[in-house]
């Protein structure tokens, strides 16, 4: 192959980078993914796609990078279509960020990884090598080039992914759910990276958060169809067309709107503080450790008492010990210490009759469903307990009411959406009727839809909650207790309220959410400003007419026209939080003054 | 024509059980063995498979020897050791394996730990071989008190040592030929040997992703047995274990659509990047003359040995 120093990118012959006309797509079992989308591309545009699980947002991604193939329309990249030598060319320079990096890390080594684009770009191996190495410099994983990726935590897969597109220089970047399963500094870290890079970017995301930093425009898809095609500003500020399409995230901002109430406001009603605090211990560890067979401590010396009724939130980095704890509470390790369920001593004798006490609910859904049907998923549970037939049955109706999924029996658990996923292998644990229930990254891969159904689903749910989790929102809505993890030792176990007023936690914990927090009190400070058209006066200099005379001068004169309105909420005393409905003020520091653009230019007449 | 008979010493029976309790002795202690590798393989997926992949640039003759003079080097020396037929040559072939396990500054745990996990397959030879083997005239027969009907015959113990000796050597020479260089280096040498692309290819993705799958199993385990699966033999468990592979089928099946797109994406087009390679020095020369030469000598050794016997 004739090797290159340096690669020369494809001629640019029009305006757009991306030009899509009238491109509809259909999967082979009929499924209608893509329905006449037109949209344009930009060099250095930033685009957030957005929309509901199924709205087609990954197959417009894949069309963008010619992995599915136009069926219907036009698609052109720098002016051509994807004829077989233009689509080679351009899949060197248009880089694909998968949402698992295991997909895209299939070499042996992160070196080799990062090296096979930069090497199928024709670069000389020495070219190829220092790129390589200043990509992996780029994404801070210098030091484990010889490492293979599965020896790599997540977030540093994710990294290690991204690094193999860096490598490219690539004049784009698809980004499909860039954060999904990141820890909120991995998160950070991410963005921070992104927001470095010189090109375009196309980003598929649920986390609006993390749009909004990064990207100016959006394009809102529902069932195929463009619905909404402008900045990300406009689309957070309107709630309402996030609610439309299911992306509302404002239910996370009520709290931060009104942090005077105080933080914690579980409203799950299951018993009173004192009969939890009197009753004897569910779970009880003392002493617990745990070690794996490379000797890695994931555990040390944990005591922690959890009472029935109580609601528990465990939370630290990746990596903390969180999952090996989840992991023995379940029975499925067997560390070193005492661990007692309901009284009674946890040995390896009985350590697997634990799942007939403590439900888990696992962090992919994909883990724990593999029925060919929604019923027979949930009764796999009840079957497994020995229930008979009748009573299989009816906890199968009666958790699959529970989630929202009555009518869904003989539907295919494969086929179903990723929340609808979720709320099932919630479902498949209810049916069991654990007496605690473990919820582990619960809104991971949701959309905020699924996200907000649910928190309401879990906030009904009268059962010993605990809760694993990096999203704090979650965790303020659902826990009285919090208990922080970290390098596998409990160095926290106080009351959630305590623990959002805890000063240390960033620096401990890397639970850093500056820029999450940030974002949200903007999209707030933007969801309070609404367009108003009214009447009202301005002195102003501008022509007008006199009957047959013309002349200008400053003067004051009544006009009718849409401008942004700044106000204060006043919130109403009897619905302080849940309703949060209220009045219009103008600001005070800003009375009503703004610009008119064009307003001198328009002729017309008026009364002097 | 003259009855032959073959030389015989007559132990008590006591003797043959001690020996058995002994070979069971090694039986267990290659379970136990296992049974760790296996325990380790849940949390660290890699640590049973075969080090097929050097994680960290040696300085050592092995890591520095170019792939295809080591492959062909250390092939060829299997290959010789296995043709051998008497004990003391194939006692210095493992010597020799062990002195390259030792030069190339790899683990001795975990070398030997992958020996114990082959015991418990090799005992067996050990235990059948000397009791099934054909006599011959002036073999060595050692009857047991009443059990003077089954003479164990001291030849096919010779022999089941031999396979056992064999089957160390040829497992401790996979060590320095497969863990001192990244695996992709070393498919490389394979494919300039002439081995397919397509074949190398197949292995360096199957190496890669047997881990994924691995955890994928792993978790869905898991997540039966977090919802009280009862493992056996039942109808009901029968169809739980069918949806299990089904299901695993399947998102394996999507996986490798995912990791091709993701490497189309990435400019693949029915060929791996070729990485630097390097020109093969004479040092690389000398190692494969050294290494083949030391295999001849062994085999005519042998040879010689066996005419003059």
């Amino acid at each position: 192959m004739h090797q290159l120093a340096s690669r020369p990118p494809l001629d640019q012959t029009g305006e757009t980078l991306f030009s899509l006309r009238d491109v509809s797509f259909s999967y082979p079992n009929g499924t209608a993914a893509l329905d006449t989308i037109s949209l344009d591309i930009a060099p250095g545009d930033r685009i957030a796609i957005v929309g509901q699980n199924g709205a087609g947002k990954s197959t417009l991604l894949k069309h963008l990078n010619g992995l599915l193939p136009t069926q219907d329309g036009t698609l052109t990249y720098k002016g051509l279509p994807f004829d077989p030598d233009h689509l080679r060319k351009a899949r060197l320079e248009i880089g694909l960020l998968f949402q698992d990096p295991d997909d895209q890390l299939f070499c042996n080594s992160v070196e080799e990884d990062v090296l096979f684009g930069p090497l199928n770009q024709g670069l000389a191996p020495d070219v190829a090598r220092s790129k390589c190495e200043a990509a992996l410099a780029d994404v801070g994983l210098e030091a484990l080039g010889a490492r293979p990726p599965h020896r790599l935590s997540y977030g540093q897969r994710k990294r290690a992914a991204l690094a193999g597109l860096l490598a490219m220089e690539p004049e784009v970047l698809l980004l499909d759910e860039p954060t999904a399963n990141l820890d909120p500094q991995q998160e950070e870290l991410l963005l921070q990276r992104l927001k470095d890079y010189p090109g375009t970017i196309v980003c598929i995301t649920h986390n609006l958060l993390f749009a909004y930093e990064l990207c100016q425009r959006t394009v809102v898809l529902e069932q195929g169809r463009i619905h909404h095609d402008f900045s990300l500003r406009e689309l957070v500020s309107h709630r309402a067309a996030l609610r439309g399409h299911g992306l509302d995230f404002s239910f996370r901002f009520v709290e931060q709107a009104l942090p005077e109430n105080g933080g914690s406001e579980v409203t799950t009603s299951p018993g009173s503080e004192e009969s939890v605090v009197a009753a004897e211990p569910l779970v009880s560890l003392h002493d617990y450790s745990f070690a794996y067979p490379d000797g890695t401590e994931a555990l040390n010396g944990v005591n922690l008492q959890i009472r029935p009724g109580e609601k528990l939130a465990i939370v630290g980095e990746n990596g903390a010990g969180k999952t090996t704890l989840v992991s023995c509470l379940m029975g499925l390790q067997l560390g070193r210490g005492l661990y007692r369920l309901n009284g009674e001593t946890v040995s390896a004798s009985n350590r697997k009759q634990s799942c007939r006490t403590v439900g888990l609910v696992f962090q992919d859904s994909a883990d724990q469903l593999f029925c060919p049907s929604c019923a027979e998923e949930v009764a796999f549970g009840p079957r497994q307990l020995g229930l008979d037939k009748v009573e299989t049955e009816r906890r199968v109706g009666s958790a699959l009411r529970q989630v929202g999924l009555e009518g869904y029996e003989e539907r295919v658990p494969l086929h179903l959406s990723g929340g609808e996923r979720k709320r099932l292998a919630l479902a498949a644990v209810l049916a069991m009727q654990p007496d605690v229930l473990i919820l582990d990254e619960p809104t991971a891969g949701l959309d905020p839809d699924g996200e907000e159904r649910l928190l309401n689903i879990i906030r009904n749910l009268d059962v010993t909650l605990v809760l694993v989790s990096h999203d704090l929102f979650f965790v303020r809505q659902l826990a009285r207790r919090t208990v922080v993890l970290h390098d596998g030792m409990l160095v926290q176990d106080y009351s959630t309220e305590s623990f959002f007023n805890d000063a240390n936690l960033t620096t401990l914990n890397q639970l850093d959410f500056t820029y999450r927090n940030r974002c949200g009190l903007e999209i707030m400070k933007l969801q309070h400003e609404h367009e108003h058209t009214h009447l009202h006066s301005h002195l102003h200099e501008h022509e007008h007419r006199h009957g047959d005379q013309v002349h200008s001068h400053p003067h004051e004169h009544e006009h009718e026209h849409a401008h942004t309105f700044s106000h204060t909420h006043h919130a109403h005393p009897e619905k302080p939080v849940a309703a949060p409905e209220h009045g219009h003020l103008p600001r005070a520091d800003k009375p009503h003054q703004h610009d008119h653009p064009g307003h001198e230019d328009e002729p017309h007449d008026h009364d002097h | 024509m003259p009855e032959v008979i073959n030389p015989t010493i007559e132990l008590p029976l006591y003797i043959l059980l001690v020996l058995l309790c002994l070979l069971a002795g090694c039986f267990v202690l290659a379970m136990k063995a296992v049974k760790n590798m296996a325990a380790a393989l849940q949390e660290q997926p890699d640590a049973m498979l075969p080090l097929v992949d050097a994680t960290k640039p040696g300085t050592t003759p092995l890591h520095r020897w170019d792939a295809r003079f080591k492959i062909a080097a250390i092939i060829g020396f299997a290959f010789l050791t296995v043709s051998l037929h008497r004990s003391l040559y194939i006692g210095a072939a493992l010597l020799v394996a062990a002195g390259l396990v030792s030069l190339a500054r790899l683990s001795w745990s975990r070398s030997l730990r992958r020996i114990m996990a082959m015991n418990g397959f090799l005992a067996m030879f050990l235990v059948v071989m000397p009791f099934t083997a054909i006599i011959h005239p002036d073999d060595t027969l050692i009857q047991f008190g009443a059990l003077s009907s089954w003479p164990l015959n001291l030849r096919g113990l010779e022999l089941a040592v031999q396979i056992v000796g064999k089957a160390w050597t040829v497992a401790l020479l996979m060590e320095p030929l497969l863990a001192t260089a990244p695996l992709g280096s070393t498919l490389a040498g394979l494919t300039r040997l002439g081995v397919p692309d397509k074949v190398a290819e197949l292995l360096l993705i199957a190496h890669r992703y047997i881990h994924v799958f691995f955890g994928e199993l792993q978790r869905m385990r898991c997540g039966m047995e977090a919802r009280a699966f009862r493992s056996g033999f039942r109808l009901g468990a029968l169809r739980d274990y069918g949806n299990f592979v089904g299901m695993l089928l399947v998102r394996s099946f999507e996986r490798t659509h995912r990791v091709y797109d993701a490497m189309q994406a990435r400019g693949y087009a029915g060929l791996m990047p070729q990485q630097e390679v390097g020109k093969a020095k004479a040092a690389d020369w000398l190692k494969m003359i050294l290494l083949v030469v030391v295999g001849l000598i062994l085999l005519i050794g042998d040879r010689l040995a066996g005419g003059a016997a």
